[in-house]
């Protein structure tokens, strides 16, 4: 037999066995994960693969005959991107709890995501948890409701009690001059070099849509009352509030209050005492815990307002939701599932594990979390604050929305290349294009 | 006179037994078996590159964005294009970025490519020291450079203000921020073209330097009348490979500037990221790709012309 022939055939055939193979493992995975087990994804930070863990274990040992699978959803740039790939390669979960709600119109509106107000129960099991006006932010153009308000992180300011008790103040200010008369005490040059090394407070100058959620929108939110941008769909933004907002994150940067740097490559600079607040959410307490030097002592506050305005201090939530995806083949257990995500005994492993907070409307009334927020008094100060927060808008172009705010944001707020009225204007004007 | 038809000369068949003559038998064999190890690639190349290629084509004509289904809009992304004022921005920008690039990286590059042909001690860790960016990740060296550019901590600034300069806002002024951007990605390739000059200056005969010496000449003379008309080659390489590099400029700005300030560092890279990722403007992403991938094809072509003509190359 010819020699040459013989290594054809059997390269021939080792490129026949490993195609058949990569078929076969394909196929094998794509039956494993869609027919027999419900796929669950959860957010890939640890404390929440934690959480997921721990529930999922709870749920497969109360119902051993339908097995739910957990994963952590993919490794990307961010959720939004990695759903994205999964809902293009028809791989998505059954049921996925880090849905950001900015994204379900757009999921909705292409069919992708179960209508979860379909269920004849959906009324009673959401009615007995969220606040009504949430669950109509939470419903979508269609009248629809399409996820389950899960957890909350409101943001609030963390604040270096100390720093504030020096420059005269027993607690956070609580208005827009109040704050700056705050930072011309607490900003200083303290090794007399000519040079600022000590602000009042720091955010990410960059254009990025998504930082506005720390800076500009909470901001809005407090100062209008708890509106959000849009109203019946239309752009709610061009108003006195917004120019207000601009003026005071404005006044900040011109003044040197805060520093037109990220300060990347160096330790956290509010623990080390170089910045005396900043806007955050609840996972800053671990953290803080965590890496606080000795004697460090800190403290939450809502965000400041302006002045004259009364009433309660709303602030964006920072909400993140459950979904069902469209291509599940068990729908009704599905949703089975994503009720246990939501109960009682749920939402107390996600506040003990997790430190972040269930979007439940009575969870300070309810004794099953009483012993948690007595020993967690900062989160007792967002648990207040979570009954007044607000999402997002239900829009499918909301992130272009935010992309424009964070551009006129950066020239007016940052380099003061344009007034306040102005960038407010400009933006409610682009955005309504984009709306268009 | 060969009076054979020409099929018996080719025809792989023998006349006489209607067979393939062992030594064709043998070719063919051997060139089913080239295509067999082919098939890789070319799998890969119709998956990863054909089909792409072709679909971001189709692209050009609707508009997608990902989850509903293609909607024909003819040119209306071309349309859309042509008043884009952002994108003609970004491209200018990236036009400031290959101005201030290119010519930074060429001298920098041929300067420590010359000094590193010397009969110097330590010549190989030299080398190796000024490789040793290009290898490592550009998302960690834009991060390490993130943090030397701050403006109040920054090692830079501490460093100029410790002789009494003033600080340099380096990524947080619009004028500033793409020239530092220019310097950083110069330090970041520079180790790979000092590699290419280094091939370059070593095939330059060693006689032209001998005569030169004998004449007299000066190391500039020797520099300019021998060694650049016959490094000349690589120039026009190194031209170039750094425009198409820099064209496609992206990690730099995405994670120092994120485009900022006010838009001064958003590439025309960074714009099409943002409309197909951050918008899932796929069929507009598509029609600037195609458009910018026109542009850089006409610039390298002419940039070759014109280096061609002024060497006469």
């Amino acid at each position: 037999m010819n020699v040459r022939h013989s290594h054809f055939k059997l390269m021939l055939a080792a490129a026949v066995v490993c195609s058949q193979l990569l078929l076969l493992t394909t196929c094998a995975k794509k039956t494993a994960s869609s027919a027999s087990h419900l796929v669950y994804w959860s957010a890939n930070n640890q404390y929440e693969v934690d959480l997921a863990r721990e529930l999922v274990a709870r749920w497969n040992s109360l119902h051993p005959e339908s097995p739910v699978t957990h994963q952590p959803v993919p490794e990307s740039q961010s959720t939004e991107e990695a759903i994205l790939a999964a809902v293009v390669g028809k791989t998505t979960p059954d049921v996925f709890s880090n849905m950001w709600p900015g994204d379900v119109e757009a999921y909705a509106r292409a069919g992708q995501l179960v209508a979860l107000d379909t269920f004849p129960d959906f009324a009673e099991v959401i009615g007995a948890r969220v606040d009504p006006a949430l669950l109509d932010e939470a419903r979508s153009s269609d009248g629809h409701v399409y996820q389950i308000p899960w957890k909350t992180n409101p943001v609030m300011v963390i604040f270096n009690r100390k720093m504030l008790a020096e420059a005269g103040y027993d607690h956070f200010p609580r208005t827009y001059s109040e704050y700056l008369q705050a930072a011309e005490r607490i900003v200083r040059d303290t090794n007399g070099d000519g040079h600022i090394d000590r602000w009042m407070g720091i955010t990410d100058i960059r254009a990025l849509w998504w930082q506005r959620f720390f800076d500009f929108y909470p901001l809005y939110i407090a100062a209008t009352g708890g509106h959000t941008l849009l109203e019946d769909g239309k752009i709610a933004f061009d108003n006195q509030q917004a120019v207000e907002v601009f003026t005071f994150l404005q006044t900040l940067f011109a003044r040197g209050y805060f520093p037109k740097e990220r300060m990347v490559g160096r330790t956290d600079v509010f623990l080390q005492g170089v910045v005396a607040s900043r806007f955050t959410g609840p996972w800053e307490i671990r953290h803080a815990e965590k890496f606080k030097p000795e004697g460090f002592v800190y403290d939450f506050a809502p965000v400041p307002r302006p002045d004259g305005v009364s009433g309660p201090v709303y602030t964006y939530g920072d909400i993140k939701n459950i979904v069902i995806f469209r291509n599940t083949r068990r729908p009704r257990l599905a949703w089975e599932f994503a009720k246990f995500l939501v109960s009682r005994e749920a939402d107390l492993l996600l506040l003990e594990m997790t430190d972040q907070l269930p979007l439940r409307a009575n969870h300070l009334e309810d004794p099953l979390y009483a012993p948690y927020f007595a020993k967690s008094p900062f989160m007792k100060r967002f648990a207040d604050q979570a009954r007044f927060v607000r999402g997002t808008d239900t829009s499918p172009v909301l992130k272009e929305i935010f992309d424009i705010l964070s551009n006129e944001f950066e020239a007016c707020v940052v380099y003061g290349v344009k007034t306040p009225a102005k960038a407010i204007h400009d933006a409610a004007r682009q955005a309504r294009l984009v709306l268009e | 006179m060969d009076a054979r038809p020409i099929t018996s000369r080719t025809s792989p068949v023998s006349p006489q037994t209607g067979r393939l003559s062992v030594g064709q038998g043998r070719r063919r064999h051997t060139a089913n078996a080239g295509y067999v190890l082919v098939l890789p690639y070319i799998a890969h190349f119709l998956t990863f590159v054909a089909f792409p290629l072709v679909f971001s084509f189709v692209l050009i004509f609707h508009r997608w964005d990902i989850l509903s289904p293609m909607q024909w809009i003819g040119l209306g992304n071309v349309h859309r294009l042509l008043h884009d004022r952002l994108f003609f921005r970004a491209l200018a920008n990236t036009g400031v970025f290959l101005l201030i690039h290119i010519p930074l990286q060429i001298v920098i590059a041929l300067a420590l490519a010359v000094f590193l042909n010397q009969k110097l001690r330590l010549r190989g860790f030299f080398r190796a020291i000024f490789f040793l960016p290009v290898v490592v990740s550009g998302v960690v060296t834009t991060m390490l450079w993130d943090s030397l550019y701050a403006q109040d901590t920054g090692v830079l600034n501490n460093v100029l203000s410790s002789l009494g300069l003033g600080r340099v806002p380096w990524l947080t002024s619009p004028t500033m921020a793409m020239p530092s951007i220019a310097i950083m990605a110069t330090w970041k390739n520079v180790g790979l073209y000092i590699v290419l000059f280094l091939v370059g200056l070593q095939s330059v005969p060693q006689h032209l330097y001998e005569a030169a010496d004998i004449e007299g000449a000066s190391p500039w003379r020797k520099f300019r009348h021998i060694t650049l008309p016959m490094i000349n080659p690589t120039v026009v390489m190194v031209v170039i490979l750094s425009t198409i590099g820099g064209f496609s400029l992206f990690i730099e700005p995405y994670i120092m500037t994120g485009g900022g300030p006010i838009r001064s560092t958003l590439s025309a890279v960074l714009y099409i990221y943002h409309q197909a990722f951050q918008f899932n403007h796929m069929g507009y992403a598509a029609t600037l790709g195609f458009f910018f991938a026109l542009i850089v094809f006409m610039v390298v072509l002419l940039q070759k012309r014109v280096v061609e003509q002024e060497t006469g190359l």
